[in-house]
């Protein structure tokens, strides 16, 4: 898979002569880990490539178009006037400016004993040295290699052993820039023993240009910790997201992801779940809604590796005007990792006879005690529902909207944040508006 | 507990039936493959010119996919390489290419075909079943075709088909799958020896059950045979095809591809019970299935329908698609795979929804044990003008053990809004609370799990046409079958 | 005379948690014994030791069916032997035919007692007998077992299922569980029918209801994992009236 330069994209060639002015020499003052993690990145970057239309996970999803664009590396970041946050919500909010957390943004004077909201670099090394790179592995992984080759500080979340942040941490990534830029957010959050968090991550993104924000956030769930992520992407039309996160759960450890996508160009999540220990638990619910030239794609993994765990997915799409949806989700039952429940769904409702959705559930079980389903739908409206909607005086278009806000609700009642429920509510509304 | 392992471990162990070898003489070439052995096998089977070009254009183009190294490597499965100037493409059991009549049949060949429950002499013919029997390169018999021909069916081997229907064969040869379609497509298209050709005429409704017999028989020989199916306006034809082969430790290439054209209102049922040699437990031997199987409902109304059971080949490669191309048509798709030892099936289907209000219904059930790899994968494609397509898919896997795979990929592609596509699929093993239910009326641990599997299978042994699904029954039953006596 | 079924002091745990503390009973051929207690009493893990689910462990005591060692046989051996048990919740085979199933079952039950197999269409009589008897729709007969059967023709096909395998020893878990009215009538009516001198019945319920319609023998009260009361008939009506806050009141502590 190597490839040679001569085989090499100009956008290939671009970054990887970026990496180069930027990093060599060394910066002074960082510590090795740092310096060897991205050594060793833009290695992998470089022998990888970008994925093209032949690698079977990005059958269905192209970034050429946006690749095309002669991206410039982000290397510093001016800060917003001022960040959205979410409408009454009550959480410790992180702001990142770029990479790196401002003190006159972010609101964490609050935060219980011991509970770590800070930029990376200014982190405790060892606990970062321990988990930095080591969740979101770059194998194989263009992207995860890519943001990790340019990591030079980011977002660091830390709940000691038997924490509990009773407010959310809300990371807001703000990036702002002029032309075709590439920001590489990064996030690193751990979570001890017995930890209880839950977590909003959105990105503020103020770029003028057809960008790339290649973000990656990846999470330590200690033994029987609680932790609850909910991502909310809703950039311009002209940004593309490609989006990765990678969990490790210990031991009975709870983890829940929900992944709301409501805009941008190409956007790509890519979820891994790895359950590492028995009894955990790990539910990814996610709710897009494409219209326009939107593409959304979501990848997830849960890779069930030990015995005796449950995971359970759901997600759910509408699409409308010309875009596309995508849908790949996998269920990987190791050997040896009995007595596993794991359970999964997609539906999509298609408006448009020019939007697609494409759907890839898939199953790979090689343990026998196991019990695994899959369901996906793709469809319409149900037109009588429809019909007894318009017979009690509704329009067609409050009728379709009706029914699509509780099509989405499905996914939106799994939020426990009130305030952020509200939110989530109102945007889906927006969103259908024609 | 341990008598079900040790059960399960006597399944994964079980024996192979048909692995006995014909002692014949036969005319097999030179192992290679180039055009002068694409030219050699043209004139043993006297093909006409234009045969003679399609055999070279596609060999041409398989070149071409060999040496970019384009072999089909996307499936859930682990080929060792082949090496295809090591096997020989042509064999003819008794040196003769062509048989006009039972009598000039090696008696060794009837009795094989006899062997194994496929009678050719016409005084046993089975009631109601019309049979080409094709043993290596060559068809040695099809049997009723008098009867048939009064009806106006012409049912008879790819060979003669060339020769008496040449029009026929140049109009739908390649229309469904041409020969550019994937790499063993290619290789088919340029070594086939021969296969069954089946035409129904408008408006019949063909009286019987048509049937090919595959035989593989001589070593280091592949087979590659080609089925071409034509339903004519308003038609109707069920057909079966069984397979099998001796047992041999190395492996054997069957590279075929079958094609169905269905006209308005006809309707073509295809039955498949492949029960290829798998190899022994150990991995050792057994037949390489890449089979492109393929129909087309090329105009209104029409449906094509496959019903496969597959417990042989070492590894199988295949799936058995439908284009939906005229308006209301309908393709069905039902499938019973058993893997066991070390076998490797990666089978499903495709359903190409192209015409309004299509439907397609795709059920399989998948069943692995010992350390088999069985992998659904089915394509659901519905196109932007398939207006109010419906397509239903369910995918049951069952394990039986915990030392292989069942795998489920499916893909839904919908580029309309009026469509509606519907999946499902469940792994699970068989049920402790099952077993116990059975043990309580009586019924012995192995024969719980027998009747359990094949309950789990009786909805797709139903489709099956009367004849075959006893055949199926009991091949399933010897498959579970602790030991064969 | 020999009981059917002896049963001496029985303990069983369920993972390490104990159910049964001591466990006696007797009973005799031509006998219908009910037990009846509150849920959790024990009732239904008496059933599952008897018929030997896997997932219960004996802790002590003997069980001798026919004067035989009942634990020590396997689950289709307790079968063969003419133990029968209708399921409380009976499992669905899906596409496994009742006929094909009621074949495999009766034959492996006959060649036990050294009769002779029935054939297809002997069977297909036996069942449409015995149908009748239990006036069981003999539409049932045709389907996969219990796959999609509504809850009283489950149940019904339990009794069914009974007739034909024409055992020993019966043991009913909550049969009438679920029941409406009509289909509890038409379940004791198969009972009842199937009553014989040399057959035994044990029926657990938690319900009085059932013993309106099959009059029990003898009657026992479970409580805590022991058998605290033993009477007959009228013992249930009583527990009817008085509710089993009585007799955790009587039950005096072994």
């Amino acid at each position: 898979m190597t490839t040679s330069t001569a085989t090499r994209s100009p956008a290939e060639t671009r970054l990887i002569e970026a990496f180069y002015r930027l990093f060599s020499p060394s910066r002074n003052g960082e510590p090795g880990f740092l310096r060897n993690l991205r050594n060793e990145a833009i290695d992998c970057f470089q022998s990888l490539g970008f994925p093209g239309k032949k690698d079977e996970a990005w059958k269905y999803t192209s970034l050429s178009g946006v690749l095309r664009e002669p991206l410039t590396v982000q290397e510093q970041c001016d800060p917003p006037a001022s960040v959205h946050g979410i409408a009454g919500l009550d959480a410790h909010t992180g702001v990142f400016v770029g990479d790196t957390r401002s003190d006159s943004l972010s609101s964490l004077a609050s935060l219980p004993e011991g509970v770590i909201v800070s930029s990376l670099t200014s982190a405790p090394p060892a606990l970062v040295a321990a988990h930095l790179g080591q969740h979101a592995t770059i194998s194989g992984r263009a992207f995860v290699a890519l943001n990790t080759a340019f990591l030079r500080n980011g977002a660091f979340v830390y709940m000691p052993d038997g924490t509990v942040c009773e407010q959310p941490i809300h990371i807001v990534h703000a990036l702002t820039g002029a032309g075709a830029t590439l920001a590489q957010p990064r996030t690193l959050v751990v979570a001890g023993t017995g930890a209880q968090l839950r977590l909003i991550e959105t990105v503020e993104a103020h770029l003028s240009g057809s960008s790339l924000i290649n973000g990656v956030t990846e999470i330590f769930v200690g033994p029987d910790a609680h932790v609850s992520r909910f991502e909310i992407q809703d950039p311009a039309n002209h940004i593309s997201v490609v989006s990765t996160l990678d969990v490790y759960q210990n031991g009975g450890s709870h983890f829940q992801n929900n992944t709301f996508t409501f805009g941008g160009n190409v956007m790509r999540n890519n979820i891994n779940m790895l359950p590492d220990a028995e009894g955990c638990e790990t539910l990814l619910h996610g709710l897009f809604i494409a219209r326009g030239h939107s593409h959304i794609d979501n990848h997830t993994l849960v890779d069930h590796a030990k015995p005796r765990c449950f995971s359970s997915e759901n997600y759910r799409g509408i699409l409308d005007g010309h875009a596309t949806g995508v849908f790949n989700g996998k269920v990987l039952v190791r050997q040896d990792a009995q007595q596993i429940n794991a359970y999964q769904t997609n539906k999509s409702i298609v408006l448009a006879n020019t939007a697609r959705m494409y759907a890839k559930p898939e199953l790979e079980i090689y343990a026998d005690d196991v019990k695994c389903s899959h369901g996906a739908t793709t469809g319409q409206l149900n037109e009588e529902a429809l019909f007894y909607l318009r017979s009690r005086g509704l329009t067609l278009s409050q009728a379709r909207t009706l029914m699509l806000q509780a099509f989405a609700r499905d996914i939106i009642e799994k939020v426990p944040l009130q305030p952020l429920r509200d939110a989530l509510d109102q945007r889906v509304a927006a969103g259908l508006m024609h | 507990m341990n008598t079900d392992t040790q059960y399960l471990h006597e399944v994964a162990a079980s024996d192979y039936e048909h692995g006995w070898v014909t002692e014949v003489v036969s005319d097999t070439i030179p192992k290679g493959l180039s055009e002068d052995i694409i030219r050699l096998i043209a004139s043993k089977k006297q093909d006409p010119d234009w045969m003679l070009e399609n055999r070279l254009r596609a060999f041409r183009y398989w070149q071409k996919l060999e040496a970019a190294d384009q072999r089909p490597n996307w499936a859930h499965l682990s080929i060792p390489a082949i090496d295809f100037q090591n096997i020989s493409y042509y064999s003819a059991p008794g040196s003769k290419p062509k048989y006009e009549s039972l009598e000039e049949v090696d008696p060794e060949i009837l009795r094989t075909f006899e062997r194994l429950g496929i009678p050719l002499q016409e005084q046993k013919l089975l009631a109601g079943v019309a049979v080409d029997a094709v043993i290596d390169s060559v068809s040695v018999a099809t049997s009723f075709k008098e009867e048939l021909s009064q009806l106006g069916i012409i049912f008879c081997s790819f060979t003669e088909a060339i020769e008496k229907h040449p029009e026929l064969v140049q109009k739908y040869m390649g229309s469904v799958v041409p020969y550019t379609d994937n790499f063993y497509a290619a290789l088919n298209a340029a070594v086939f020896s021969d296969g069954s050709f089946c035409y129904i005429p408008p408006g019949v409704r063909c009286p019987m059950e048509l049937s090919t017999y595959f035989r593989i028989n001589e070593a280091g020989t592949g087979q590659f045979e080609r089925t071409l199916i034509v339903a004519d306006k308003g038609s109707y034809v069920s057909y079966l095809e069984g397979c099998t082969a001796p047992r041999r430790d190395d492996n054997q290439l069957h590279a075929a591809v079958v094609e169905i054209i269905a006209h308005e209102d006809a309707e073509v049922k295809y039955s498949t019970i492949q029960n290829w040699y798998p190899g022994d437990s150990g991995g050792t031997g057994g037949v390489f299935n890449f089979v492109t199987k393929r129909g087309i409902c090329l105009e209104d109304r029409a449906k094509i329908s496959w019903t496969q059971l597959e417990t042989g080949s070492s590894i199988t490669w295949k799936y058995p698609s439908v284009i939906l191309k005229g308006d209301n048509t309908k393709g069905e798709f039902y499938s019973v795979a058993f893997t066991k030892g070390r076998q490797q099936a990666d089978t499903g289907t495709k359903m190409l929804h192209l015409g309004r209000n299509t439907s397609s219904t795709i059920i399989s059930k998948g069943i692995s044990a010992g350390r088999s790899s069985n992998s659904y994968r089915g394509l659901v494609r519905i196109n932007r003008k398939a207006d109010n397509a419906r397509n239903f898919s369910q995918c049951d896997s069952m394990l039986l053990g915990d030392r292989c795979g069942a795998h489920t990929f499916p893909y839904l592609e919908t580029s309309n809004p009026t469509a509606q596509v519907e999946h499902e699929a469940t792994t699970s093993k068989v049920g402790e609370d099952q077993i116990f239910y059975c043990k309580q009326r009586g019924i012995s641990e192995q024969d719980a799990i027998k009747l359990i599997v094949s309950g789990f299978c009786q909805e797709i042994l139903a489709k099956l046409p009367m004849e075959f699904a006893v055949e199926a029954r009991k091949l399933l039953a010897i498959e579970l079958e602790g030991s064969v006596g | 005379m020999t009981p059917v079924l002896e049963v001496k002091n029985l303990k069983a745990s369920v993972e390490g948690l104990p159910i049964l503390k001591g466990v006696d009973l007797t009973v005799y051929a031509g006998e219908l014994h009910a037990i009846m207690g509150p849920n959790g009493s024990g009732k239904s893990t008496l059933a599952s030791v008897l018929a030997g689910r896997e997932e219960y462990e004996v802790n002590g005591g003997t069980v001798l069916y026919q004067g035989e060692d009942l634990l020590e046989m396997e689950v289709d051996e307790r079968a063969r032997e003419g133990l029968f048990m209708a399921f409380q919740y009976p499992v669905e085979l899906p596409g496994v035919s009742m006929m094909n199933f009621l074949k495999q079952a009766v034959n492996s039950v006959r060649e036990h007692r050294g009769q002779k197999p029935l054939g297809a269409a002997a069977l297909l009589r036996m069942a449409k007998e015995k149908a009748a008897l239990i006036n069981l729709d003999s539409r049932l007969k045709k389907r996969s077992v219990n796959e999609g059967f509504s809850g009283g023709e489950k149940k019904r096909n339990e009794i069914f299922q009974l007739a034909m395998l024409d055992p020993r020893l019966a043991i009913l878990d909550e049969t009438d569980s679920g029941l409406d009215i009509d289909a509890l009538r038409s379940v004791a009516d198969g009972v009842n029918v199937l009553r014989t001198d040399d057959r035994a019945f044990v029926v657990i319920t938690h319900y009085q209801r059932l013993l309106n319609h099959i009059v029990p023998d003898y009657v026992h009260v479970m409580y805590d994992g022991r058998i605290v009361l033993s009477g007959n008939k009228e013992l249930a009506l009583q527990l009817e009236a008085r509710g089993y806050d009585w007799v955790s009141q009587e039950a005096v502590p072994a």
